[in-house]
């Protein structure tokens, strides 16, 4: 189950979106060596973000030592972390989902707001990891905390605009459309089951900062959100939105 | 009389010319006749032409541009002199100057008519029957918009019928910062007031995207303060947020002139009566 894309019309060009995607990717190229060895783990090692490296917390869960508790850029990696990927599947992966839902969520709020936005799901994202396990020593790197923000304010702002998925049975490969609210809600979910049952011990996909972040993407999008924005954006809300031009239809508003 | 039809012409309006379509214009009315006096000499006489007899001026037609439309136009003066009305001069007039426009690819032209009463006739009855004669269709009335009980009607008409649009142009991007910067009263009116507005093509971060209730109400107390009646607005159709401050403020719907702009961007006339209040 995988999501193409969504029948959301695009407004404003979302130069935002644009820029975060190529950050993430010559990051991916340059820094991290595209994956090969050794630049991949040297780099996850120096821009990942460690909890144990900022709380000093006892490690409970015995997370094995991956880089070192002198690694790492302490509390700046909480914002180099999301820069950085663990994998080509990672980076693809993560990278997609911001193409898709990223564009109309920065057209609700304009582009430097978008910014602001995104860096502040990511922080929320990994204090919430951190949180979950304050001990850790696995370093922690991934767009997908602030891309979580980005789907919780999908969620809020767009919940009924279909989402195609695709779905591969073997070699049958077909798409199905879903509304945003069933798309996103299941992918929540799965991370909260996936937050309950795993224990953290492993590396592997941060549940807890996909939660912190897409919690953090439903709060803060009622202050970022920029209703005038809103206004002209025909999917917006749970119901169809009513045209602005319609208010004249009542018979008092007319001369 | 015949023979009078077969001998007049029409031909452009000079500067020479203006002195006796003035005085036709001021025969039928005095305020007429200064506003077409000042708007003449103002923006020139080109699209106007005159229908003579010889040398005698007869009467006058013309049409001006609408700036920043496609292929919009409005019909200027046309009266005709007491003694040649009603043999069918006037339509005549009225076809030929159309016929040049649409040689000249006009897409639609409108015209505003008053509805003024003297002694119980209305004076320009006449006029509004050539023209719904000729094809044009009445799209909004404007009440009480030249004075307190003197509505003017506007009317259009299609050079070609097709053009006429079914849908409505949803231009999504289009999100202009628009600034109210002054007020005026609107020409041949009494007490009759628009506001000035302009677009400004980027907000500032923290900016208002567009004018809001409080902006509406500061020009509507200007306008009281002024002495004005009524106030008259018009904007495109494609704006999606000029709608919430103007019924919050009191702001009723007209109507609409359709395809104004181009083909499926109206023009939307909306009206503030202060003396309600
Ligand atoms: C308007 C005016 C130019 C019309 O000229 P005209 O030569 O009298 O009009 P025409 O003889 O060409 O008649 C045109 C059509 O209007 C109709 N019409 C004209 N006057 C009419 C009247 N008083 N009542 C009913 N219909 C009338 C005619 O029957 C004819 O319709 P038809 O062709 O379907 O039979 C002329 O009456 C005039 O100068 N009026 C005063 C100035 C004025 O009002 N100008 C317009 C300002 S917006």
């Amino acid at each position: 189950m995988f999501p193409i894309k969504d029948d959301n019309p695009q407004v404003a060009t979302p130069y935002a979106v644009y820029a975060l995607l190529a950050l993430n990717a010559v990051a991916w190229l340059l820094l991290q060596g595209a994956g090969s060895s050794p630049a991949l783990g040297v780099s996850i090692c120096q821009y990942g973000f460690i909890p144990a490296n900022v709380t000093h917390a006892s490690n409970a869960l015995n997370t094995p030592e991956v880089c070192g508790l002198t690694a790492g850029p302490g509390w700046l990696a909480v914002l180099s972390s999301m820069f950085m990927h663990g994998s080509w599947m990672h980076v693809i992966g993560n990278l997609w989902f911001l193409w898709i839902f990223g564009d109309n969520v920065e057209d609700a709020m304009g582009s430097l707001r978008f910014v602001i936005f995104y860096l502040l799901c990511g922080v929320v994202a990994a204090l919430a990891q951190m949180f979950s396990n304050p001990g850790s020593t696995i370093p922690m790197v991934g767009a997908s905390g602030a891309i979580g923000g980005v789907m919780g304010a999908y969620i809020v702002l767009y919940p009924r605009v279909k989402v195609h998925l695709l779905f591969i049975l073997v070699f049958i490969f077909t798409t199905f459309r879903v509304p945003a609210i069933a798309m996103l809600g299941y992918w929540i979910v799965i991370q909260v089951v996936g937050g309950m049952t795993s224990t953290g011990a492993t590396g592997g996909t941060a549940f807890w900062a996909h939660i912190g972040g897409f919690l953090a993407g439903a709060i803060l999008i009622w202050l970022f959100k920029d209703e005038e924005l809103l206004e002209n954006h025909p999917f917006r809300g749970w119901r169809q939105a009513r045209n602005p031009i319609d208010i004249w239809d009542d018979p008092d508003n007319k001369a | 009389m015949n023979q009078l039809a077969d001998r007049c012409v029409l031909r452009s309006m000079y500067k020479s010319d203006l002195h006796s379509v003035l005085e036709i214009i001021y025969q039928h009315d005095d305020d007429d006749g200064e506003a077409a006096e000042e708007e003449l000499n103002d923006l020139g006489l080109e699209g106007h032409h005159v229908i003579v007899d010889g040398d005698t001026v007869l009467g006058a037609t013309g049409y001006r541009p609408v700036e920043g439309c496609d292929q919009t136009y409005y019909l200027s003066w046309t009266y005709l002199t007491e003694s040649a009305r009603g043999q069918g001069l006037g339509k005549r007039m009225l076809r030929e100057a159309m016929d040049e426009l649409a040689n000249q690819g006009a897409r639609k032209i409108f015209v505003k008519v008053s509805d003024y009463q003297e002694d119980g006739v209305n004076i320009y009855g006449s006029a509004l029957a050539m023209y719904k004669s000729f094809g044009f269709k009445e799209e909004l009335i404007s009440q009480d918009f030249y004075d307190e009980g003197e509505s003017q009607t506007i009317l259009g008409y299609y050079f070609d019928a097709g053009s006429e649009s079914d849908d409505d142009l949803q231009v999504q991007e289009e999100k202009p910062v628009i600034r109210f910067n002054g007020l005026f009263e609107i020409a041949e009116t009494e007490g009759a007031y628009s506001f000035a507005w302009t677009v400004e093509k980027t907000k500032g971060f923290l900016n208002k995207r567009n004018f809001d209730a409080q902006d509406v109400q500061v020009g509507l107390d200007a306008v009281r303060d002024e002495g004005g009646r009524k106030v008259f607005l018009t904007f495109p159709s494609n704006l999606v947020l000029i709608h919430r401050p103007l019924q919050a403020t009191g702001f009723k719907y007209v109507g609409r002139l359709k395809d104004y702009y181009e083909a499926g961007l109206h023009e939307l006339h909306f009206s503030h009566d202060l003396s309600s209040w």
